[in-house]
């Protein structure tokens, strides 16, 4: 019993001690970080179950840190909503860690150690954001993490330190907006506390100064998730890194970011006062079809595939970001809905393109060809993957589209619509583009013979295809068990009023 | 408060701030932006937050300025503007900050006055910390109860973030060639380069005085201001005096990086293990008050208490540690040879 009320608090120490841990042992002998690193995440996977299992049972669990009631101290507020994310980040940076195995003694040789110190600290960073109830509390974690993923994107190429610089720049000045959000309450109100500050700020409605906060808060979860025109830094930082960091970062960061933003907007402000009061829905909704249309084009234009990915995620939170301020219940569950799926999407392209460099020490679209010979189940992923970016029916990637579509039916949104529809036909025909050069080859343009040339199977280790294939499998259980979770997790989580 | 005071420090400060982003010599721009820090530290302890003063004066005015000079000497001292007629991209960073300025004065209206007793800040939460800090903890200072304490969750990750940000310039500097790395332990050679006896003995004179004043700090920062960061803090730096005064060898010889990076470590698993002790004892976790069953003769406050004292202490380890580690990294571009 005990065991399970800690599960809660488990969730972000186990990833902290045992990054501490590795960091010791691994002075003495590398090959223990890797096992170490292993059997904290499964733990603290374990523990998200748990709690998922409980909130789902029991409701909103409140844990205390150092025992002391909010306001004063700081808690955790696990609610239906977070507890999703929370399983996302552990299950997500699971998968990436085996995946990381192999890719890393390759990459990174050197610096196994730092790597999986790194690693345990931005999940622990990922995971303390999303579980706190605490929007000071918050900001620290924020720092745990973007500190972390800017030196494990720093890790990779000699590119990738220029791609970093420049995220740490754009990514400090994001936190510091933040901070400046969170100054500008606690000046107005005194609380740092989550639910404290949404009992206070209705009777502050009118204050300048509370729409300023909104405005630096939003501002600055903006630049975190890369939201045109903030998205400036991620495509390189995101492309350059080490293929290990990348599919950690990619699939998490910008969701976390997309997690942080709703909560702001409806456990700490209400949807009275962003849709009503302000009434900004209507010029958020454009820009983030601005957005979509954006990251979608660029992502046309790319020849290397792991930038096309990155301008694909910059698409993708374009819908996330439309779908929570679309101001209705079908906008929004679209958007959490998203989170999950866009996660493990992006998961699992990522691991694809993580294989193929492993395998041919090459990211650009000519390495695709042939690949469903020369790698037939990495290829099988990559369609799901694909499948699941452009929207086709049993995968997840087409429910979260039907939910936002649906939303801004609702609301009248057309031009949203317009770009959802749009955003897919790109990534159709991105990835049928993909697809043909996989069969058939490149184009024999300068007249070579029409005949494939002999490639014998050499697939990818098996530490790498286990956690492809259970990503590619959770994409379509996802979709099919769609309705389920909507009921069970993401319905609860809907705001009152809105 | 003396606003004639105030006005003075906040101009120099704006004054400061401007000569920093506008001068072309990278090493002025470092100096100078000690200086902001110093007069930031000035600006705090008007306004009553000593702890916050201290730990601007020790981190802002002191190390940093270091690690930016180490940083500007490995690299390079003159600015190259070479974006100079891109006009489009500084007309868009001129639209980003007036708008982002524009938007903060906006606010500033609704702000209550100066030091106003009845403002939210000073009536939601802080009466509570001022009738119950003594009660609750057996802590006088009560910022450091409720940094250690009430907030020590934060805290915890604050050395977290400073671990990480170490962790980060070796993994992104350090170059390990297995084998150099020990070679310099075999003699600890006094001078390489330049000498200068006046300086060298006034360092290794003060150094002794350093770092017990960074153990009182440490130690008395239950009633006074003054606290783990900052004692940590001075005594990462008269470690850096000792590599500056004469040099890294000096310094390695007597800190092996292996040891100045397990004691990085060794600090943060003291804080986060005390939090872990406390769950395993069966409360929440940094819930110190349960630590008298295994400390004895206290009871639940004076638990509290102790409890604090072990994290600062693991504080001032691991920011000491990392601090020298930043310095040593940064001031030989991760090969650990010669310092400035």
């Amino acid at each position: 019993m005990i065991a399970s009320e800690q599960a809660v608090a488990l969730m972000v120490v186990l990833p902290l001690l045992s990054a501490l841990v590795i960091n010791m042992a691994g002075w003495f002998d590398r090959r223990l970080c890797f096992p170490i690193a292993l059997f904290a995440l499964l733990g603290s996977c374990c523990s998200a179950f748990i709690t998922v299992s409980r909130v789902i049972k029991s409701g909103v669990i409140h844990y205390r840190l150092g025992g002391w009631a909010p306001p004063m101290g700081i808690e955790y507020v696990v609610d239906h909503l977070n507890a999703l994310v929370l399983v996302i980040i552990f299950v997500v940076s699971l998968l990436a860690l085996l995946f990381s195995y192999k890719s890393i003694q390759v990459e990174l040789p050197e610096k196994i150690l730092q790597f999986y110190t790194l690693y345990l600290l931005l999940v622990a960073g990922l995971a303390g954001m999303t579980i706190t109830g605490d929007a000071f509390n918050l900001y620290v974690l924020m720092e745990i993490s973007a500190l972390t993923s800017y030196a494990l994107i720093a890790l990779g190429d000699k590119r990738a330190l220029v791609a970093s610089f420049n995220y740490i720049i754009l990514g400090t000045i994001g936190a510091s907006l933040y901070l400046l959000g969170v100054g500008h309450l606690y000046i107005m109100t005194g609380s740092l506390n989550m639910a404290d500050l949404q009992t206070i700020l209705p009777a502050l409605l009118d204050a300048r100064a509370i729409a300023v906060a909104f405005v630096l808060v939003m501002g600055g979860v903006w630049v975190k998730m890369a939201f045109f025109p903030m998205h400036g830094w991620l495509p390189n930082a995101y492309s350059y890194a080490p293929s290990s960091t990348s599919c950690l970062v990619a699939p998490l960061m910008t969701k976390v970011s997309v997690y942080i933003m709703i909560r702001m907007m409806f456990s700490v402000f209400n949807p009275n006062y962003i849709f009503v009061y302000l009434d900004w829905g209507r010029l958020v909704v454009p820009l983030a079809t601005v957005a979509i249309i954006f990251g979608s084009i660029s992502a046309l234009a790319q020849k290397d595939l792991r930038k096309m990915l990155t301008y694909i995620i910059v698409a993708e939170v374009g819908y996330m970001v439309g779908g929570a301020w679309l101001a209705n219940v079908t906008g929004l569950t679209g958007a959490i809905y998203h989170i999950l799926a866009d996660a493990m999407m992006t998961l699992c392209l990522f691991m694809v393109v993580g294989a193929i460099i492993y395998k041919l020490k090459d990211s650009s679209m000519d390495s695709m060809e042939f690949i469903f010979r020369r790698m037939p189940v990495t290829s099988v992923v990559f369609v799901i993957g694909a499948f699941a970016m452009i929207g086709i029916p049993p995968t997840c990637g087409f429910f979260s589209k039907w939910y936002l579509i649906s939303g801004a039916i609702e609301t009248s949104q057309w031009h949203y619509i317009f770009a959802l529809l749009f955003s897919s036909l790109v990534n159709a025909f991105v990835f049928f583009r993909l697809f043909e050069i996989g069969f058939f080859g490149k184009k024999p343009a300068d007249g070579h013979d029409h005949h494939a040339p002999e490639i014998a199977v050499s697939e990818a280790p098996v530490t790498m295809l286990v956690p492809m294939v259970l990503t590619a499998l959770s994409l379509i259980a996802i979709g099919i068990y769609t309705n389920e979770i909507v009921t069970v997790l993401i319905t609860k989580t809907l705001p009152v009023g809105l | 408060m003396i606003w004639q005071l105030d006005l003075l420090i906040l101009s120099l400060i704006v004054l400061c701030a401007l000569a920093t982003i506008s001068v072309k010599d990278l090493f002025s721009a470092a100096i100078i932006f000690g200086a902001y820090s110093f007069l930031m530290c000035l600006l705090w302890t008007e306004m009553g937050a000593v702890d916050v003063a201290f730990t601007e004066a020790s981190v802002g005015a002191g190390v940093s300025t270091v690690l930016f000079v180490a940083a500007v000497f490995r690299t390079t001292r003159k600015v190259k503007d070479r974006g100079v007629k891109r006009y489009w991209t500084k007309g868009v960073g001129l639209l980003a900050a007036t708008s982002v300025g524009g938007v903060l004065i906006a606010a500033v209206g609704d702000f209550p006055g100066f030091a106003d007793p009845l403002s939210p800040a000073s009536t939601h939460l802080s009466p509570y910390f001022i009738t119950n800090t003594l009660t609750d903890t057996a802590v006088p200072n009560i910022v450091t109860s409720v940094l250690a304490d009430y907030r020590g969750y934060d805290t915890m990750f604050e050395t977290a973030v400073i671990f990480a940000a170490g962790l980060a310039v070796i993994a992104i500097l350090r170059r390990s060639k297995t084998g150099v790395q020990h070679e310099s332990r075999e003699k600890v050679i006094l001078s390489e380069g330049y000498e200068d006896t006046i300086i060298r003995l006034v360092a290794r004179k003060m150094v002794p005085f350093m770092q017990l004043f960074a153990l009182y700090v440490l130690a008395h920062g239950h009633h006074s201001p003054g606290g783990g960061f900052q004692g940590g803090v001075i005594l990462g730096a008269s470690f850096i005096l000792i590599a500056i005064s004469y040099d890294m060898k000096m310094l390695l010889g007597r800190m092996s990086e292996k040891w100045n990076v397990l004691l990085g470590n060794i600090g943060v698993l003291v804080y986060a293990g005390i939090g872990f002790v406390c769950l395993l004892l069966g409360a929440n976790f940094l819930d110190y008050s349960i630590l008298h069953r295994i400390l004895p003769a206290t009871d639940e406050i004076m638990a509290r208490s102790h409890g604090m004292l072990g994290i600062e202490t693991g504080v001032a380890i691991a920011v000491s540690a990392i601090v020298v580690s930043l310095y040593v990294n940064i001031a030989s571009q991760g090969k650990h040879d010669k310092g400035l």
